[in-house]
């Protein structure tokens, strides 16, 4: 159970602030009709009651509209997909109701999933609560934004190459990647099938905790999806000692790894944390691995957009970053490239996921910053090397398929913050103790 | 060509098409000057094959909800003409 007040004076709450701020921000794509909203909070209400209630009871959900919500537009933020109602639940949705979570809605993306600004939405850009004139990050820039405003209690959304922490870095909110293969992609309309991760974002680590260990584990409905054990929320903020490791590479902006620095050291001294700086060869060619497997499996996963059965083509209707998405995936594996630069990319990755491999032999967790620049104004030009480049930092954690989350630590210019924490695969414990220390939530126990 | 949303001309298109050609030849570039590179990675699996039981029941509604997604349809089934969408 969250706060004090009933599900139905929370849901109340964060309707009244969407009507009062949502036009300006341009968070929410479809919000689910009111009085059907009204009548699931008061049957919540009435389980936590009869304490029959779930471990979702009383919280708000946001939905990135690339995961499917039976009833709901899983639109993709695209026009390609606007009229498309979704057939069925996603897994992690199923999961979510079985727990008696209330689902307020789909929010706002980059279009299918493509974009690092939040500024690739068919229905417009998505506006930083924390400063308007600011990107809030992609691709989950409504799920991140959704609980900087205030709107919700938690969000789903999905991590490609960063598409949930570097959002909750520029919002100032909590977003994780799970390990990949941890939690079921059945009812997410993939980018790359590869790296694809559903994952929660909320306002603190306890809360996204609560969420990551309710939607991950085996699925029958995705062959990948492995089993990966429950989490244990009591262990956060508890003192322990972790050997951390500090990502060694030269980012743009110094001041915000001159704020990690600082928070590492103090933290550090605090819980007696060995720690020392860590190099991952190779670490420089993540965005030119990720984004040649990027296209070619995009551009595969689209040939289902044909118009046909549902939606329009594709190629017709899709903006820039996602044209230029599948056009680069049609060059990549033209007959006779004979698959060169796809598979080269495939091995490079594999060379980052041991180097990886081989530092968590040492580290129980690697820290970074999560972006290594501050968000630029919406509609500020920049080139498509200067845009990829904000996944620099939180690439290599899909390279490598291991988890990482995004906590906030503090603020550039009056803009938060996010410090990366990266552990091994399945090390979700590890990590997320390790990310409510960081937070201070061992202070407000 | 910037980030922001727009509809496409043809000219926009081939523009794009060049500068994903050239984004994909320089991260090609970049790549092959690694020197020893293992095998392309795949994941580990103890079963990769999943257990079949008899099926699940449907929702009744499904194919409705299907159908109504569909651009053209008959009563039952959905039309999608021969090399129309080429």
């Amino acid at each position: 159970m969250v706060e004090k007040m009933t599900t139905l004076e929370k849901l109340k709450k964060y309707l009244e602030k969407i009507k009062e701020k949502d036009k300006d921000l341009n968070i929410f794509l479809e919000v689910r009709p009111e009085c059907e909203l009204i009548d699931e909070a008061k049957r919540i209400d009435e389980k936590i009651k009869d304490g029959k209630a779930g471990r979702l009871a009383g919280y708000v959900i946001g939905v990135k509209p690339n995961i499917n919500v039976v009833g709901f537009h899983a639109s993709c933020s695209s026009k390609v997909l606007e009229d498309y109602k979704s057939t069925y639940d996603a897994t992690v949705i199923k999961k979510i109701k079985e727990e008696d979570g209330l689902i307020i809605g789909m929010v706002n993306s980059d279009e299918f999933a493509c974009g690092s600004s939040g500024e690739t939405s068919a229905y417009g850009p998505v506006k930083n609560p924390v400063n308007p004139e600011l990107i809030p990050g992609g691709s989950s820039s409504g799920s991140a934004a959704c609980i900087a405003a205030g709107f919700c209690d938690m969000a789903l959304g999905s991590d490609t190459g960063g598409s949930i922490r570097n959002p909750a870095s520029h919002c100032g909110v909590v977003g994780i990647k799970p390990t990949y293969a941890s939690v079921s992609r059945h009812g997410l309309i993939d980018l790359s099938m590869s790296f694809d991760q559903i994952g929660p974002i909320a306002k603190n680590v306890h809360d996204a905790t609560l969420l990551l260990d309710v939607i991950r584990g085996k699925d029958e409905n995705d062959s990948i999806s492995l089993e990966s054990g429950k989490l244990n929320l009591k262990e956060l903020g508890k003192k322990k000692k972790f050997k951390i490791g500090i990502l060694d590479f030269k980012i743009q902006d110094e001041r915000i790894q001159k704020l990690i620095d600082e928070k590492v050291k103090e933290i550090s001294k605090k819980y007696g944390w060995n720690v020392k700086k860590v190099r991952i060869e190779y670490i420089d060619t993540a965005i030119e691995t990720y984004y040649p497997i990027v296209y070619t499996e995009f551009f595969s996963a689209t040939r289902k957009f044909d118009g046909r059965k549902y939606g329009k083509k594709i190629e017709d209707s899709c903006g820039p970053e996602v044209l230029r998405r599948v056009l680069g995936g049609a060059e990549i594996t033209r007959s006779e490239h004979e698959g060169r630069n796809y598979y080269l990319a495939l091995r490079v990755r594999k060379l980052i996921e041991e180097e990886y491999a081989r530092a968590f032999k040492e580290m129980d967790i690697i820290i970074s910053p999560t972006v290594p620049r501050l968000p630029h104004k919406i509609g500020e030009k920049i080139t498509i090397e200067e845009m990829y480049s904000y996944d620099a930092l939180t690439i290599p954690s899909n390279l490598a398929g291991n988890c990482s989350m995004s906590v906030p630590v503090g603020k550039v210019d009056g803009i938060p913050v996010g410090m990366q924490i990266m552990a091994d695969k399945f090390q979700e414990q590890k990590m997320l103790e390790v990310g409510a220390l960081v937070e201070g939530f061992g202070e407000r126990r | 060509m910037g980030f922001l949303y727009k509809k496409l001309s043809e000219k926009d298109k081939e523009e794009i098409k060049k500068e994903a050609k050239r984004i994909m030849d320089s991260f090609g570039k970049k790549l092959s000057k690694i020197k020893e590179l293992p095998k392309e990675g795949s994941i580990k699996r103890e079963n990769s094959i999943r257990e079949e039981g008899p099926g699940k029941d449907g929702s009744p509604d499904f194919k409705k909800r299907i159908l109504e997604n569909a651009p053209n349809k008959n009563k039952d089934f959905i039309i999608a003409e021969k090399k129309g969408w080429e």
